[in-house]
C-alpha cells in the first residue's frame, strides 16, 4: 500500500542543515499495522507527514497504491489524500464552532456525499457518542473529543489511517479506551494504520513495530504474535 | 451551498460578528450621509428653478422681441412673458401703489403657487397649488391688499382701465424671492388684461421678463443663441446663477457629511481589519485541517472567497436598511431646515453604500484573509509551521489605496479628497503627540503607584500602537460630541443673555412720512414706546470710482443688487465706532476739495471689504432715477446687539433731503402685547414689521436642529470607535487571556485581575477624554471668536465630564468584554490557547 524508498529529509535552519530522516525505507502492506516508536525529536511527525503526503521528502520516493506520490503537485497529493487517507491527531482539531455531528459530518460534505448527517450520525453512534451529537468539543472531555475525531476519520472510509499520538493527551486509561476503539474500528473496516507513539503496549497491538532514532531507522520487528487487535 | 452552511457555522460559533457589524456600520454611515446629501441636493436643485418659476430667466425694460419667443418655439422650450410694474390701483375711495404682475397663464413654469379662498390663512389645509396664473377677468392678491382696500374677496378692484374681480388670494409665489418686499403688495393679473388696462405707455417704466423652461440641451443651445443679443440692462438668470448662494451652502454641508462619513468609514474600516485578522488567525487550524483531507488550495480559496462575499452582501443589504432608517432620522431632527416636501433618493446613495460594503471587504477583510488557502496541512502535525500573512506594510497601502478610492468617489473632487485625507492625518498626528506623551507619563508616574495601577499602565504602555489609535478615535468623535453639546446649550444661552433683557425685538420699516404721527399715537395709545424715528431714503450703489462693478462683485454681493437703506445724521450713533478716517466735524474743507455736489459718506467696514472700497474712494448712488456722487470719508463698525436701527451707509444731515423718504424704528413689545402687530398692521398695511424676537427664536431652533443632526451623526462614529476597540480587544484576548491565566496561577485573585483591567481601559477612556476636552476647548474657542463675537472663558465642565464619561464608557465596555478572561480557570487557558 506504501512503499518509501530511500527518504530523506534536511530542514535549513540558523544554525546550518539539519537532517530529520536518513535513508529511510519502509513499506506498509495493505491492511498492515505498523507502529513509528522512538524517543522525542527522532523524527517520527516528520516521517509520518511524508508518507501521507503531508509534506516532501528532500530525497527519496514515496508510493501510495503504486503512484509516486513525491513527483506529484500539491493539488495531486491533495487529491491523494482525499481518495486514500484519514488522520487522527494528538490535539484532536475539532473545530470549536462545530457540533460533534458537524465535526463529523464536515469532512463528508465537502466531498460531496449525500448522506453526509446520516453517516457520520452512524459512526459517532460506534464510538458511543449517541448523546451527544449537538454537543461542542468545549462540552465535551478530552476522550469523548478524541472519540468524536476516531468517528470523523472513519466515517470518510479511507484506505489508511495516520495517526500521530492519538492518545498523548489522554490520562492512562482514558487511553485504554479510544486504542481499543482504534484498533476495533481498524479491523471492523480493514483499514492500513500508521501508528505513531510512544507507548509500548500500543505499539504491541500492532503487526509491525518500526523504530526510528535521530533520524535512523534503527528497528523493524514484527510485533509478538498472538497480541495483534 | 457549501460555502453557506460554513458561514452560518461560523456566524453561530461569533467568529464573524466584529466582522459582520463592523462592515455593517461602515454602510450605514456612508448609505445616511449619501441618503439625505442625494435628497437635499435634489431638493435644492428643483428649489432654485422655482425660484426663478422655471428653468431660466431673461429680465429686460422693452417688450421681449417677437424672434427671441419664435426661436424659443422652435427649440422646444416653453416659455412664458411676464411684465413687472408699480402700479396704482383702486378699490371705491381707496387706493394703493401695488407690486403689479401681469403673467400669461403658463406661469408659473416650474414650482408652483399657494393660493388661499380666506385672507390671512396660515394652516396648510386652506392651502391650495396651481401651476397656472390667474384667468383673464380676475387677480390675485397679496392678503394685506384686502385691508388697505377695506374690500373683501370676490369684490372688484380697478388696474388702470381695466376692471378686475380679485377672486382668491396669494400665499407663495415661487419667484417671489425670499426677502421682504418693502414695496406694494402683489396683484398677479393675467396678459390678456394688460393692454387693455392701459398701463403700458412708452415711457412708463416695467419690467418685463421671459421665462424659459424645456431639455437642459435645448435650454443650453437657446441660451448660447441669445446671449449675444443682450444688452447691458438685460439681465439673464440661469439655474446656475439663482443656485450660487445655495451652491455654497452644498459645497459646505456637503464637505462636512463626506468628512463624517469617512471618518466612520475609516474607523469601521480598522475595526473590520482587525476582526478579519482575529478571524484569519482563528482560521488557520480549519484551513489546515481542510487540507489535510485533501482539499485544494483553489477550492479553500473559492470558499473563504464566497463565506466573505456573503457576509459582505448581507452586511451591506443590512447597512442600507439601517443607514436609510438612520437618514430617515436625521431627515426628522432636522426637519425645520428642510423643504417640507423633501424628493426621494434617487439610486445612486444605494449604489454608494453598496460598494462601500464590497470596497471595505476588498480593502480591510481580504487582505487579512489572503494568505489562508496557501496555509500548509502539515500545521496539523507541527505547531511550529510558520504562517506567512500578508505584510502588515501591505495591508496598510492597500487600506489607504481603497480609503483614497472611496473618497476620491464620494466626493468626485481631487482636491476635497486631498483635504478630508489632511485633515484625518492632522487629526490623528494631533492626538496621537499628546496621546504618546500622555501615555509615557502616566507609566511613569504608574511607577511610583500601587501594583494595579503599575500593571495596568504597563499593559498600555506595551500595547501602544493599538492604544493610541483607539485614542484617535474616541477622542475625534468625543470631541465632536462635546462642542455640538456645548454649543447647542452653552453658548445658545450665552448669545441670548447678551441682548438685554428689554433690548428692542421689533422693527418697524417702511412708514411713510404722512402715517408718521398716527403710528406714534397709536404706540402711545398702546404704552409702548419706540427708540426714535430714522429716516431713509432707498438708492443703490451704481458705480464705484466711476466704473459699473463687475458681474462678479454684483454677483457676491447683495448690497450691489438690492436698494440700500441709506441714512443721514450728524452725531455718530450709538453702539458706532469710527475704525478708520473722520467722523463728519473732523473734515476740513470737504466741498472745496470735492465739490459741493459730492456727498461725504460713512460705510460700514464688513461692507467695504466686501465691494472692495477704502478710504477715499468714490461711489455713486442712484435714488429714484437721480444720481449723486459720495466719497467714503469713514469706516464704521456696529454693535448689532443694541438692536437699534443700523445703517451701512451713512451721510451728514442734508444731503438727502431732496429724495421721498421713509422712516423706521425698533420698539420692545412685551411678550403678552403681541397682538399689537396686527393692530398695527391692519390700520397700517404698508407697514413692515420685522418681528425680531421670532428671527431670534428661528435662529435658535436652527442651530439647535443642526447641532442633533450632527450630534447623531457623531454617534455613529463613536459606534465606529467602539467598534474598532472591541476589535483591538479581541485580538489581544489570547495574550490577555494568558496574563490573566500567569497571575491567577502566580496567586492573584479574580478580582484583581479585573481591578487591573478595569484601570487599564478606565485609564484610556480618560486619556481619550481629556485629549477630546482640549479639542472641544478648542473648537469652541474658534465658534466663539467667529461666529458668536463672545469672549472666550474655559469651559470647566468639559475638563470634568470628559475624562469621565470617557473613563465610564470605554471602561465598562473594556471589562465587560474581557471579563470572561478573567473568569477562565488557568489550566483551560494555559492547556489549549485557541479561543
Ligand atoms: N521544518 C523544520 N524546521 C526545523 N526543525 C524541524 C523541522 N521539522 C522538524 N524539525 C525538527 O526535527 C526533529 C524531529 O521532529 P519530529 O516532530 O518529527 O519529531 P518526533 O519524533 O515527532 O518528536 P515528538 O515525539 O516530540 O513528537 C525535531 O528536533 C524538530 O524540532
Ligand atoms: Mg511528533
Amino acid at each position: 500500500m506504501i512503499e518509501a524508498n530511500q527518504l530523506t529529509k534536511e530542514v535549513t535552519t540558523s544554525e546550518g542543515v539539519l537532517r530529520i530522516l536518513d535513508d529511510i525505507n519502509l513499506t506498509v502492506a495493505d491492511g498492515e499495522a505498523l507502529a513509528i516508536v522512538g524517543p522525542s525529536g527522532s523524527g517520527k511527525s516528520t516521517l509520518l507527514g511524508i508518507l501521507a503526503g503531508l509534506d516532501t521528502p528532500s530525497a527519496g520516493v514515496v508510493r501510495v497504491n503504486g503512484e509516486d506520490i513525491t513527483a506529484m503537485t500539491e493539488e495531486g497529493r491533495a487529491a491523494m489524500r482525499a481518495r486514500y487517507v484519514g488522520f487522527v491527531f494528538q490535539s484532536f482539531h475539532l473545530l470549536p464552532s462545530l457540533t460533534a455531528l458537524e465535526n463529523v459530518s464536515l469532512p463528508l460534505e465537502l466531498r460531496g456525499d449525500a448522506n453526509a448527517t446520516e453517516t457520520a450520525r452512524g459512526y459517532l453512534d460506534r464510538v458511543g457518542l449517541t448523546a451527544r451529537f449537538s454537543h461542542y468539543p468545549r462540552q465535551l472531555s478530552g476522550g469523548e473529543q478524541q472519540r468524536v475525531a476516531l468517528a470523523r476519520a472513519f466515517a470518510s472510509r479511507p484506505k489508511i489511517l495516520f495517526a500521530d499520538e492519538p492518545t498523548g493527551n489522554l490520562d492512562t486509561v482514558t487511553g485504554k479506551t479510544i486504542n481499543d476503539l482504534l484498533f476495533q474500528l481498524n479491523r471492523e473496516e480493514g483499514t492500513t494504520l500508521v501508528l505513531v507513539t510512544h507507548e509500548a503496549t500500543l505499539a504491541s497491538r500492532c503487526h509491525r513495530r518500526v523504530t526510528l532514532r535521530g533520524g535512523l531507522l534503527v528497528g523493524d520487528e514484527a510485533a509478538l504474535p498472538g497480541t495483534p487487535g | 451551498m457549501m460555502a453557506w452552511k460554513l458561514l452560518w457555522r461560523s456566524w453561530r460559533g461569533g467568529q464573524l460578528a466584529l466582522i459582520f457589524w463592523s462592515l455593517v456600520m461602515a454602510v450605514v454611515v456612508v448609505t445616511a450621509v449619501a441618503l439625505l446629501a442625494d435628497r437635499v441636493e435634489k431638493a435644492l436643485v428643483k428649489e432654485s428653478s422655482h425660484l426663478l418659476a422655471a428653468d431660466a430667466q431673461v429680465r429686460t425694460s422693452r417688450a421681449i422681441p417677437d424672434d427671441w419667443l419664435q426661436r424659443a418655439d422652435d427649440g422646444g422650450l416653453k416659455t412664458v412673458q411676464m411684465a413687472l410694474f408699480a402700479s396704482m390701483v383702486y378699490s371705491g375711495d381707496n387706493n394703493h401703489l401695488a407690486a403689479v404682475k401681469a403673467v400669461q397663464s403658463g406661469y408659473p413654469l416650474r414650482g408652483l403657487l399657494t393660493l388661499a379662498e380666506r385672507p390671512f390663512v396660515t394652516t396648510p389645509e386652506f392651502f391650495e397649488s396651481v401651476n397656472h396664473g390667474p384667468p383673464a377677468g380676475e387677480v390675485w392678491v397679496d392678503s394685506r391688499l384686502l385691508p388697505i382696500l377695506k374690500m373683501e374677496l370676490g369684490e372688484s378692484l380697478d388696474v388702470g382701465e381695466v376692471t378686475l374681480r380679485v377672486s382668491k388670494v396669494i400665499v407663495e409665489e415661487p419667484d417671489r424671492g425670499g426677502s421682504f418686499s418693502l414695496f406694494g403688495a402683489r396683484v398677479l393679473m393675467n396678459w390678456q388684461d394688460l393692454a387693455a388696462s392701459g398701463v403700458v405707455q412708452p415711457g412708463s417704466r416695467i419690467d418685463y421678463r421671459l421665462l424659459l423652461a424645456g431639455e437642459d440641451s435645448d435650454l443650453a443651445n437657446y441660451l448660447a443663441w441669445l446671449e449675444p443679443q443682450l444688452n447691458s440692462h438685460d439681465r439673464l438668470l440661469s439655474p446656475d446663477e439663482a443656485q450660487a448662494g445655495i451652491a455654497d451652502t452644498l459645497v459646505q454641508g456637503r464637505r462636512f457629511l463626506i468628512l463624517a462619513g469617512s471618518l466612520g468609514v475609516v474607523l469601521a474600516g480598522i475595526a473590520l481589519a482587525l476582526a478579519s485578522r482575529h478571524y484569519a488567525a482563528g482560521q488557520t487550524a480549519a484551513v489546515a485541517l481542510l487540507k489535510s483531507w485533501g482539499v485544494s488550495a483553489r477550492r479553500v480559496r473559492l470558499l473563504y472567497w464566497q463565506q466573505t462575499f456573503w457576509l459582505a452582501l448581507v452586511g451591506s443589504l443590512l447597512g442600507l436598511a439601517i443607514g436609510w432608517l438612520v437618514h430617515e432620522s436625521l431627515v426628522f431632527l432636522v426637519r425645520e431646515l428642510l423643504p417640507v416636501n423633501l424628493p426621494q433618493a434617487g439610486w445612486r446613495p444605494w449604489l454608494v453604500g453598496l460598494a462601500t460594503g464590497m470596497l471595505c471587504l476588498v480593502g480591510f477583510a481580504l487582505p487579512a484573509l489572503w494568505h489562508l488557502p496557501s496555509l500548509s496541512p502539515l500545521a496539523v502535525l507541527r505547531r511550529d509551521v510558520p504562517v506567512h500573512p500578508v505584510s502588515a506594510m501591505k495591508r496598510l497601502v492597500i487600506g489607504l489605496l481603497v480609503i483614497v478610492l472611496m473618497l476620491l468617489w464620494y466626493s468626485q473632487s481631487v482636491a476635497l479628497t486631498l483635504a478630508i485625507l489632511a485633515g484625518l492625518a492632522v487629526t490623528a498626528l494631533a492626538v496621537m503627540g499628546p496621546g504618546w506623551l500622555l501615555l509615557n507619563l502616566a507609566r511613569r508616574l504608574g511607577n511610583r503607584a500601587g501594583s494595579v495601577w503599575r500593571l495596568a499602565l504597563a499593559n498600555l504602555w506595551r500595547r501602544r500602537g493599538q492604544t493610541l489609535v483607539l485614542l484617535t478615535g474616541f477622542a475625534a468623535a468625543m470631541a465632536i460630541l462635546m462642542t455640538l453639546v456645548m454649543v447647542r446649550t452653552t453658548l445658545m444661552e450665552q448669545w441670548r443673555w447678551q441682548l438685554a433683557e428689554d433690548a428692542p425685538n421689533h422693527f418697524l420699516v417702511n412708514v411713510a412720512p404722512h402715517e408718521l404721527d398716527g403710528v406714534e399715537h397709536l404706540l402711545a395709545d398702546n404704552q409702548l414706546s419706540s427708540v426714535g424715528w430714522y429716516a431713509m431714503v432707498r438708492g443703490r450703489i451704481t458705480l464705484i470710482d466711476g466704473q459699473p462693478p463687475s458681474d462678479e462683485l454684483v454677483e457676491q454681493n447683495n448690497a450691489l443688487r438690492r436698494e440700500l437703506n441709506l441714512s443721514w445724521t450728524d452725531q455718530l450713533p450709538e453702539g458706532n465706532r469710527v475704525e478708520e478716517g473722520l467722523w463728519w466735524e473732523g473734515l476740513d474743507n470737504f466741498a472745496e476739495r470735492h465739490g459741493e455736489n459730492v456727498a461725504p459718506v460713512s460705510i460700514e467696514e464688513d461692507l467695504a471689504s466686501e465691494i472692495g472700497v477704502t478710504l477715499g474712494s468714490r461711489l455713486t448712488f442712484s435714488v429714484g432715477g437721480l444720481t449723486f456722487d459720495g466719497v467714503i470719508t469713514s469706516i464704521r463698525s456696529l454693535n448689532w446687539d443694541t438692536m437699534t436701527p443700523n445703517f451701512y451707509v451713512l451721510f451728514p444731515d442734508g444731503y438727502l433731503e431732496k429724495y421721498p423718504r421713509i422712516f423706521m424704528t425698533s420698539l420692545y413689545l412685551p411678550p403678552e402685547q403681541k397682538p399689537f402687530v396686527n393692530t398695527l398692521l391692519s390700520q397700517y398695511p404698508t407697514v413692515l414689521v420685522i418681528e425680531l424676537d421670532m428671527v431670534i427664536e428661528r435662529i435658535r431652533s436652527m442651530v439647535t436642529q443642526v447641532t442633533h443632526g450632527l450630534e447623531l451623526m457623531t454617534l455613529l462614529i463613536l459606534g465606529c470607535g467602539v467598534l474598532v476597540m472591541l476589535a483591538a480587544v479581541k485580538l489581544s484576548m489570547a495574550e490577555r487571556l494568558q496574563e490573566s491565566a500567569i497571575l491567577r496561577t502566580l496567586g492573584s485573585t479574580a478580582q484583581r485581575i479585573l481591578m487591573v483591567q478595569s484601570v487599564e481601559f478606565g485609564a484610556q477612556g480618560a486619556l481619550a477624554g481629556l485629549l477630546a476636552a482640549v479639542g472641544a476647548e478648542l473648537a469652541l474657542f474658534l465658534l466663539q471668536r467667529r461666529m458668536f463675537e463672545a469672549p472666550f472663558g474655559l469651559h470647566v465642565e468639559l475638563w470634568l465630564w470628559g475624562p469621565l464619561i470617557g473613563a465610564l464608557l470605554i471602561g465598562v465596555l473594556g471589562v465587560l468584554y474581557t471579563r470572561r478572561a478573567v473568569n477562565r480557570p488557568p489550566l483551560q487557558v494555559l492547556g489549549n490557547l485557541d479561543i
